[in-house]
């Protein structure tokens, strides 16, 4: 299992879509910094195709208050999340 | 479209940065070369606009940032001769393989997948 | 990688050639072949014309490529050129003692090679 890091959301940078090409069955994906606005309602659809499997990243969320916006379908993983998800996966690549 | 053929490796660097603008691209080649001056097999993967880093008659930018084509001629001279292209990149910017500097590989997103699989380490620039 | 620092000058008949803090030329344009035997006199190397046909090699290969070469390249660029027997790397420890591709580079003028060991 790989586990892919994107910074950029999908509003703004095409980066999404290359990540998400690259991941395979098991592969997941966690949304960090500006990428945490692809978990918000309105937003959460372009990573359909991952359902499941799309993590993000709290303090991110919360620093931008965006933590009640945001989708059922993501996730939310404090720092101790994001490190157990770096442990469980082979290698992490990282989209920015 | 074929899987590539060998498609393994201790780094993949995926380029997604055009050339001038930015030095993403040229960052992204010198680490390339660092690995594979150090013994390592390296491969590159030119996606989104980064595939723009692999078309012919490439110049010194006008103030006077080196060009890529030189670059792109030694990556042999260093034993990197795994270069792949986002086949979709390559069609959505209307170009074809006669206008490529350098042989790469088309890849689709299976291929893509496999490619990120078989090599130790991924990095992205 | 180039330098502009000045950290001094070898004198060599009425010329001043600038050289950076790790004896690389400034300008690289100020090359001669007397300017490579001055600085290989310096460290007490005597330029036979073995280490010239490597100078002659690497000044092609940085004409060509725009970036002086680590020590594989270098050594498969010798291959190349003079073939197998010299492209190889204790060849080239022999020619140019410590690290080939540093002293080699800085002999014919080149920038230090940015991604070597």
């Amino acid at each position: 299992m790989i586990l892919h890091i994107l910074n950029r959301p999908p509003s703004h940078s095409r980066v999404y879509r290359q990540a998400l090409d690259a991941m395979a069955e098991h592969d997941r994906l966690l949304l960090i910094e500006d990428a945490v606005t692809g978990a918000l309602i309105s937003q959460v659809e372009h990573f359909q195709s991952i359902a499941g499997r799309l993590y993000v990243l709290q303090e991110d969320l919360v620093s931008r208050g965006l933590d009640s916006h945001c989708a059922e379908a993501a996730h939310i993983v404090d720092m101790e999340g994001f490190v157990r998800l770096t442990e469980e996966a082979e290698k992490t690549v990282s989209w920015y | 479209m074929s899987l590539p053929s060998s498609g393994s490796g201790d780094l993949l660097v995926i380029l997604r940065h055009p050339p001038h603008g930015s030095s993403w691209l040229r960052e992204g080649l010198d680490v390339a070369l660092v690995a594979a001056a150090f013994g390592q097999a390296v491969s590159l993967l030119f996606q989104d606009e980064g595939v723009l880093a692999l078309l012919k008659e490439q110049q010194a930018g006008p103030l006077g940032q080196k060009g890529t084509a030189a670059t792109l001629d030694m990556l042999a001279m260093y034993d990197i001769e795994s270069l792949y292209i986002d086949a979709e990149a390559l069609n959505r910017f209307g170009l074809h393989a006669d206008t490529l500097q350098l042989p790469a590989t088309r890849v689709d997103a299976e291929a893509i997948k496999s490619l990120l699989n078989q090599h130790q380490q991924v990095l992205t620039f | 990688m180039a330098s502009t620092e000045i950290a001094r000058y070898l004198s060599l008949e009425n010329q001043h050639i600038a050289l950076d803090p790790e004896g690389y030329l400034v300008d690289l344009s100020t090359w001669s072949p007397k300017v490579a035997e001055a600085l290989a006199a310096e460290e007490g190397r005597t330029l036979g014309a073995e280490h010239w046909e490597i100078i002659t090699v690497i000044r092609d290969f940085y004409t060509r490529y725009e970036a002086s070469p680590a020590m594989r390249p270098l050594v498969k660029a010798v291959a190349q050129a003079l073939g197998p027997e010299k492209g190889r790397s204790v060849y080239l420890l022999r020619l140019f003692p410590d690290s080939p591709a540093k002293v080699a580079a800085r002999l014919a003028g080149l920038p230090k090679p940015a991604n070597c060991l």
